[in-house]
C-alpha cells in the first residue's frame, strides 16, 4: 500500500516545482525571531565546558528559548515553549554545564545548550513554577556530573524539590505546611534557603526563611525577618540573590525611601538610604548582583527617575555581615541599562546609555573603559530609543576592560549586541508577534496610477495636454537612463551581476517590490520592503498597550498609498503613510469605509455576531438582519471565509479532454461557513451566496476532533477545508484530512444550466427557478494529509490565468507548503486509470494519500514559527505571486504556480544565445559561398 | 502546547497503571547519524485533543510518559526527513489476549522495571488505510516500552536547474539523427566510389527501381505538382514538359 502511494506520488513529480537551489535564500527572506528578551533569562554562556565562543542563551516574553550567535546574530537553535498554563519562565544554566534549564507554567526541561537537544524533562503534579535555580556547589556525596536543580513548585502547600541534573528525577522534595505564599528558593554557599512571604494580621509581609539540608531536604532551620512593617507587597521586593556567595534578600519601604537588604543566613536587616536627587519621585529601583558562586560579594543599585539615573555600588563584609556603600556612578540624564559580569572573582559593572557605554569594576569607581554608543540601524519614527536592559562580558586584562559585548534590549524592541560602542549586530524583536499584514503598494506606482486615474476622467483634451505634460516631464530621465544604458546591458550579459540591489523604494518592472504594513500585538507598527529582502523600513510604537493586552487592529489600504487602521476596541482610526510611517490626518469618510470590511463594494455586508451569521445593508447604524444564518441545533459557527474580493478568473469554463466545457459556477459573494457540533463531534460546512443568504451547499463530516485546527480557504469556483479525525470516530482511518470541492454551473458539460438564456439575474434571487436547479454542482473529493493545517491561502495572480495553489502553514513541521491545484482536483477519477481525455486534462487516478512532497515547502530549510496569517499579492507579472507569512517569525517569497513562463530564469545564459547566434553567423558566412558554387554548378557543369 | 505531557513520578506507587513510550531513531540508510537530525525534531501522539508532543533527546528518543488507555497516532515531524507512522494501542484495547500471546514469542521489550503499566503496542500504520490495518510490529511491552520509528525518505526540498550541458545536448534523439543523416549525406559519395563497378550498377539499378524514385511516388508528384498545367487539364505533360526544359538547357 504505501508502495502504491509511492507510486502515486513518483506520478506527481513532474508537475512538482520546488524551490530553486541558486533561489532559495536569495528570493524569500526571513525574519527568524524570539520575542523580547527577559533580563533574568539572557545571558552569555559557554555551550559546553572548554568552548572558547560562548552563546547568548534567552527565554523570550514569547516563551521562545533560543540560542544565539553573538557573532552575527543569528539562531543557533530555538524550541517554541508556550504553554496554555505559563505565567513566569526561568532560565539558568550551570557554570562549565552543558545544560540550559527552563521552566515555563508546571513543565521544567533541560536542553542540550550546543545543538537545543532536550536532556530531560518533568511535569511537576503540584503546579506550577515558583522558582529555578541550580545547585552550583555540590555536596561531597555527590561527585562530578550535571549539576542538580532545585525547583519551587507553588501548590496548595509549596514543594521544594531537588531533581536530578542528569534525568530530571526528584532527588528529594520538602513540603511547606506552613501556608505561607511561597517567593523563592536559593542554592548558594551558604546552603539551601527556601523564603516564603508569611501574612501578618495587619497585613504587611513577613520574610521566612527556612534552610534545607542539601542532600536530604530536611529542614535544619528557619527564621523570619521582621519586614512586615515595610512590606506590604510582592512587587516592592526586589532581588533575592541566588548562586552568588552571599546571597541577598532586597526590597524597599512603602515610599522607596530605603533599600532593606538582608544577608541569608543572618537575621539583621541593613537599611540602605535612598536620597532622591532634584526632587523627583524615583521611578524603580533595581539591583543587579553577581550570580557566580566564586565572585566579590558586591551588588549594583540602580534608580532610575523620570529624567536621569544613578547608581550606586556596596560591598558586603561577609565576616562581620555588613554591607557599605563603595561608592556612587554618576547620575546620567536619561535611561540607562547596566549589566553585571564576572570574570574569575572580579566583578564588572557595563552601564548603557543612549550614548555611551561604560565599564567599571565593583571595587572602585575607576572607569576601565568608555565607548560613544553609535545610533542604532531602523529608523524610529517613535521617540529616541533607550535600552532597558542588557546582559554583558567583558574581556579584562591587566584591570582594564579590552573589550566589552552588551546584548541590549532598546525600548524599541530591538535586541543588539553593541561590541565596544558599536552596533554588530541588530534583531527586530519587537516584530514578533504580529497579528495583522496588509500589502502596499510603493509610493511610486501609486503616483502613476493616480496620474492615469486622472487622465481617465478628465475631457479628452484636458487628458491629452496631461498626458502630454507628463511624458514631457518624464523626458528629464532619459539622459541618465541612456547613461545607465550601456552599464546595464554590459551587465546583463556578464551573467551573475544581473542581481541589482533591490535596497531602494525605486519601482521595478516585475512589481516584486511592495511594501508590507504590520501591526503587533504590543501596538506596534512597522514596514518592511518585500523587494528588498524584507528589510524594515520604519518602525514605531502607535498604540500604548498594557502588558496583558493584544492589539489585533483590521488594516486596509487607502488611497494615496496610505493604510488605514482601525482598531474596533479601542474605537480608533489612523491613516498611515505606508512607505514613511506619517501619521496622516483622517478622512471621515475614510473611517466610515470600515464598518463593512468583509464585502468593501458589495450590496450587502454581514457579520458573525451572537452565533449568528448577519447580513444588513452597509451604512445603516443599526440595522435589521436583512438575513441571518443560523447553523443546525447545537451547532456553533467556527469561522467565515469569504471568497477574495479582488480574485481575478481567467477562464469561465474548465475545457475537458474532449474539448468540451464544463461552465464554472462564478459567484463574487460566495461565502463558506464552518461550524461544529462540539458533543456529538461533527464539522459542517455550508456554502453561503451573502447577497440572499441562500445556502447554495452543505457537508457535514462526522467523527471529527472539533478541538483542533479546522480552517478553510475559498477561491475561484472551488473552496477547501481541513480538519482532524477523532480518536471515538466512526470513519475507519485516523490522521488529517483535506477536502477541495469544485463548483460548476451544471454536471453536464456545454450546459449552463437555468442561466443558460436568462438576460437578467437576480443576486437577491438566484434560485428563482424552482428547486434545486440554480445551486451549483459541486464535485469533492477527501485526501488524506500528513499534517494538520493551521492556516490556508490561495495565491493570487494579476490575470487569474496562472493555475493556483493552495497555501497552507504546517505548524508541527514549521513551514508552509504550497500544494499544486492539480493533485487535490475533485476531478480526479476514482477507482480507475484516467481515460486519454483525461490524461490530457492533466488528470491522475484518485489516491486517499496526499504526501506533501518536500519540493511544495517554499520555505524550503528554513523553519518558520507561529505563524497565523498569510497574505498573497499579485505581482505585475502573470506568473508570480508574493506571499507572506506572519506571527511569531516573519517570512516572504514569491511563487510561480505554473514556472516563471513570462520571464527569463536564472539559467537562461546570455552569454551562450550570443554564442550561438555568433556561431550560426560564422556557419552561415562559411556555407554561403559553398552553397553559391554549388549552385551555379549544378547549372553550368555537365554531368 | 509543546511541551511534553512527561511527568515525574518520584513518590507514586509503583502499582499505579502508567505506560511510558520510548521511541528510539537507530542509525539508517536515510538517517545515517541520527545526531545530525534538527533539534526541532519532534513526535506527537494524537488521540483527539491537543496532541501530546516530545522533543528528540540526547538520546536519539522520544520519551511519553504516563500515557493513558487510549489508541494513539504517532508521527515523527523532522526537517530533514521522513518518518512512518506508528499506531500506538495503550490498555486493553482491541485483541490483547493474542497480542500477550504474541508477547512471549517475540520476546517483550522491556526497559524499566515497571511490570505492573498498562500493555503498549506499537505497530507500523498506513495513512489512507484502514485504522486496523496494521503493519509490523514496532514494540509490545508493559510499563516502560521501547520502540523503533523507522525513517521512511529524506526530504529533497530543491529543484537543480537543468543547465546547458554538451553531453545531453547530443543525446537528445533530434541531435542524434541530424547527426546521422550529415554522417549520410558526407559519407554515401564515397562510400559510392570505393564501390566496385558492378555493385554499383546493381545500386543504382535498384534505386531506378525504388519507389522513392520513380514518377509514380505521390510524394514526388506532389512535390512537382504544377498547378498552371493541372488547370489547363495536362494532367501526364508536365512531366514531359519539365524534362523537355532541362534538356534544353544540356543541349546549350
Amino acid at each position: 500500500m504505501r508502495l502504491h502511494a509511492l507510486l502515486s506520488l513518483a506520478s506527481l513529480l513532474p508537475s512538482a516545482l520546488a524551490v530553486f537551489a541558486d533561489d532559495a535564500y536569495h528570493v524569500d527572506y526571513h525574519h527568524a525571531l524570539l520575542g523580547l528578551p527577559q533580563q533574568h533569562t539572557s545571558f552569555f554562556q559557554q555551550p559546553y565546558a572548554g568552548s572558547k565562543a560562548a552563546l547568548i542563551y534567552t527565554l523570550s516574553d514569547k516563551l521562545v528559548l533560543g540560542a544565539v550567535n553573538p557573532k552575527d546574530g543569528h539562531i543557533v537553535w530555538r524550541q517554541s515553549l508556550a504553554s496554555s498554563d505559563a505565567i513566569k519562565s526561568w532560565l539558568r544554566a550551570g557554570q562549565g554545564q552543558d545544560t540550559v534549564v527552563a521552566a515555563v507554567g508546571s513543565h521544567v526541561t533541560a536542553w542540550s545548550a550546543a545543538d537545543g537537544r532536550l536532556v530531560w524533562s518533568a511535569e511537576s503534579l503540584s503546579g506550577p513554577v515558583q522558582d529555578l535555580e541550580i545547585i552550583e556547589i555540590e555536596d561531597s556525596e555527590v561527585s562530578a556530573g550535571p549539576k542538580d536543580v532545585l525547583v519551587l513548585f507553588n501548590a496548595s502547600t509549596p514543594v521544594v524539590s531537588r531533581l536530578d541534573g542528569k534525568t530530571g528525577q526528584v532527588k528529594w522534595s520538602f513540603e511547606d505546611e506552613s501556608g505561607d505564599a511561597p517567593l523563592q528558593v536559593l542554592a548558594s554557599g551558604a546552603g539551601i534557603h527556601y523564603v516564603s512571604l508569611h501574612t501578618t494580621l495587619l497585613g504587611g509581609l513577613k520574610i521566612k526563611v527556612v534552610s534545607l539540608d542539601q542532600s536530604t531536604g530536611h529542614k535544619t532551620d528557619q527564621y523570619s525577618l521582621s519586614s512586615e512593617s515595610d512590606l506590604s507587597s510582592v512587587d516592592s521586593i526586589l532581588f533575592v540573590g541566588a548562586n552568588s556567595a552571599s546571597p541577598i534578600l532586597a526590597w524597599t519601604d512603602k515610599f522607596s525611601r530605603a533599600l532593606k537588604v538582608n544577608i541569608v543566613g543572618t537575621k539583621s536587616v541593613a537599611s540602605l538610604d535612598i536620597e532622591g536627587k532634584d526632587g523627583v519621585g524615583i521611578d524603580t529601583i533595581s539591583l543587579h548582583a553577581p550570580l557566580a558562586t566564586n565572585s566579590m560579594p558586591h551588588f549594583l543599585v540602580q534608580i532610575q527617575t523620570a529624567q536621569s539615573h544613578w547608581a550606586d555600588v556596596y560591598h558586603i563584609d561577609l565576616k562581620r555581615s555588613l554591607i557599605s556603600k563603595a561608592y556612587s556612578l554618576p547620575r546620567v540624564a536619561g535611561k540607562g541599562a547596566f549589566a553585571t559580569s564576572t570574570v574569575d572573582a572580579n566583578v564588572y559593572f557595563t552601564r548603557i546609555t543612549a550614548d555611551e557605554v561604560t565599564v567599571v569594576s565593583s571595587v572602585s569607581h575607576g572607569i576601565l573603559g568608555r565607548w560613544p554608543l553609535k545610533a542604532t540601524a531602523v529608523p524610529d519614527l517613535s521617540d529616541q530609543p533607550y535600552p532597558v536592559s542588557a546582559v554583558s562580558e567583558v574581556v579584562s586584562r591587566s584591570g582594564s576592560a579590552q573589550a566589552v559585548r552588551s546584548a541590549v534590549l532598546f525600548s524599541n524592541g530591538e535586541w543588539a549586541l553593541i561590541r565596544n560602542g558599536e552596533v554588530t549586530w541588530s534583531r527586530p524583536e519587537a516584530l514578533a508577534g504580529v497579528t495583522a499584514a496588509i500589502w502596499a503598494e510603493l509610493p511610486e506606482t501609486e503616483s502613476l496610477a493616480d496620474q492615469l486615474e486622472i487622465e481617465s476622467h478628465g475631457n479628452i483634451l484636458a487628458a491629452y495636454i496631461h498626458r502630454v505634460k507628463r511624458h514631457a516631464g518624464d523626458l528629464q530621465y532619459l539622459p541618465g537612463w541612456l547613461q545607465k544604458l550601456p552599464s546595464r546591458i554590459l551587465a546583463n550579459f556578464s551573467g551573475g551581476s544581473t542581481r541589482r540591489p533591490l535596497d531602494g523604494l525605486q519601482k521595478d518592472s516585475f512589481g516584486f517590490r511592495k511594501l508590507i504594513v504590520v501591526a503587533t500585538e504590543k501596538g506596534r507598527m512597522a514596514a518592511l520592503n518585500a523587494g528588498g529582502s524584507g528589510k524594515i523600513l520604519w518602525s514605531m510604537d502607535t498604540v500604548p498597550l498594557t502588558a496583558e493586552e493584544k492589539w489585533t487592529p483590521q488594516l486596509r489600504t487607502s488611497s494615496g498609498g496610505a493604510i488605514a487602521v482601525h482598531d474596533q476596541a479601542r474605537g480608533l482610526s489612523l491613516l498611515i503613510d505606508a512607505a514613511t510611517g506619517k501619521l496622516l490626518p483622517v478622512d471621515p469618510h475614510v473611517n466610515s469605509a470600515f464598518r463593512h470590511p468583509s464585502t468593501g463594494a458589495a450590496v450587502v455586508s454581514y457579520s458573525l455576531a451572537e452565533g449568528e451569521v448577519r447580513a444588513h445593508t452597509p451604512g445603516q447604524e443599526n440595522p435589521i438582519p436583512l438575513w441571518r444564518f443560523l447553523p443546525a441545533t447545537d451547532e456553533s459557527i467556527l469561522d467565515i471565509t469569504p471568497r477574495p474580493a479582488d480574485d481575478p478568473v481567467a477562464s469561465i469554463g474548465k475545457v475537458l479532454g474532449d474539448r468540451r466545457v464544463l461552465y464554472k459556477y462564478l459567484n463574487p459573494n460566495l461565502v463558506l461557513v464552518t461550524a461544529v457540533h462540539r458533543t456529538a463531534s461533527t464539522l459542517s460546512v455550508y456554502l453561503l451566496d451573502s447577497t440572499s443568504g441562500d445556502v447554495l451547499y452543505t457537508a457535514s463530516h462526522s467523527g471529527v476532533d472539533v478541538t483542533r485546527k479546522i480552517t478553510s480557504a475559498i477561491s475561484e469556483n472551488w473552496f477547501t477545508y481541513s480538519y482532524t479525525l477523532d480518536v471515538s470516530s466512526s470513519s475507519l482511518s485516523r490522521g488529517h484530512q483535506l477536502v477541495v470541492a469544485e463548483l460548476y454551473e451544471s454536471a453536464i458539460p456545454d450546459d449552463r444550466g437555468p442561466l443558460d438564456t436568462a438576460a437578467n439575474y437576480s443576486s437577491f434571487q438566484p434560485a428563482a427557478a424552482p428547486g434545486d436547479v440554480a445551486k451549483p454542482h459541486v464535485v469533492s473529493q477527501t485526501f488524506q494529509i500528513s499534517e494538520e493545517i493551521s492556516k490556508m491561502s490561495v495565491t493570487q495572480t494579476r490575470q487569474g490565468i496562472t493555475s493556483r495553489q493552495l497555501l497552507a502553514v504546517l505548524p508541527e513541521s514549521n513551514s508552509i507548503v504550497g500544494i499544486p491545484r492539480n493533485v487535490i482536483d475533485p476531478r480526479r477519477p476514482v477507482g480507475r486509470d484516467p481515460t486519454p481525455a483525461e490524461v490530457t486534462e492533466g488528470l491522475v487516478r484518485y489516491s486517499p494519500v496526499v504526501d506533501f512532497d518536500p519540493k511544495w515547502y517554499l520555505n524550503h530549510k528554513r523553519e518558520v514559527f507561529g505563524i497565523v496569517g498569510l497574505i498573497t499579492s499579485p505581482s505585475l507579472l502573470e506568473s508570480t505571486s508574493l506571499i507572506f507569512a506572519y506571527g511569531l517569525d516573519l517570512f516572504g517569497t514569491r511563487v510561480t504556480p505554473s514556472f516563471s513562463f513570462d520571464v527569463l530564469g536564472k539559467d537562461f545564459n546570455k552569454l551562450q544565445m550570443l554564442a550561438t547566434v555568433v556561431a550560426l553567423f560564422v556557419g552561415v558566412m562559411f556555407v554561403a559561398p559553398l552553397v553559391r558554387r554549388k549552385q551555379i554548378n549544378s547549372r553550368w557543369q555537365i554531368t | 502546547m509543546r511541551l511534553p505531557t512527561t511527568i515525574l513520578l518520584p513518590f507514586l506507587p509503583i502499582l499505579t497503571l502508567a505506560a511510558d513510550l520510548i521511541l528510539q531513531i537507530h542509525p539508517s540508510q536515510h538517517v545515517p547519524n541520527p545526531s545530525l537530525l534538527p533539534p526541532t525534531t519532534h513526535a506527537t501522539l494524537h488521540a483527539s485533543g491537543p496532541p501530546a508532543t516530545a522533543y528528540l533527546t540526547r538520546a536519539n528518543t522520544f520519551e511519553f510518559r504516563n500515557l493513558t488507555t487510549g489508541s494513539y497516532l504517532l508521527n515523527v515531524h523532522c526537517r530533514d526527513v521522513v518518518f512512518e507512522g506508528l499506531r500506538v494501542d495503550v490498555g486493553g484495547v482491541g485483541a490483547v489476549g493474542e497480542e500477550e500471546g504474541d508477547e512471549q514469542e517475540e520476546g517483550v521489550k522491556e526497559v524499566g522495571g515497571k511490570e505492573k503499566g498498562e500493555l503498549v503496542q506499537v505497530w507500523q500504520t498506513f495513512r489512507g488505510n484502514e485504522w486496523d490495518n496494521k503493519g509490523e510490529v514496532r514494540g509490545v511491552g508493559r510499563g516502560r516500552v521501547a520502540a523503533e520509528v523507522r525513517a521512511v525518505a529524506g526530504k529533497e526540498y530543491y529543484q537543480e536547474r537543468s543547465g546547458f550541458s554538451v553531453l545531453s545536448f547530443l543525446k537528445s534523439p533530434m541531435i542524434l539523427m541530424a547527426l546521422f543523416s550529415l554522417g549520410l549525406i558526407v559519407g554515401m559519395p564515397y562510400l559510392m566510389e570505393n564501390m566496385d563497378p558492378e555493385t554499383r550498377a546493381e545500386f543504382e539499378e535498384m534505386q531506378k527501381k525504388s519507389p522513392l524514385a520513380s514518377a509514380n511516388n505521390p510524394a514526388a508528384q506532389l512535390q512537382n505538382f504544377d498547378l498552371a498545367s493541372w488547370m489547363a487539364g495536362k494532367s501526364t505533360g508536365a512531366d514531359e514538359g519539365e524534362n523537355g526544359g532541362s534538356s534544353q538547357v544540356r543541349r546549350r
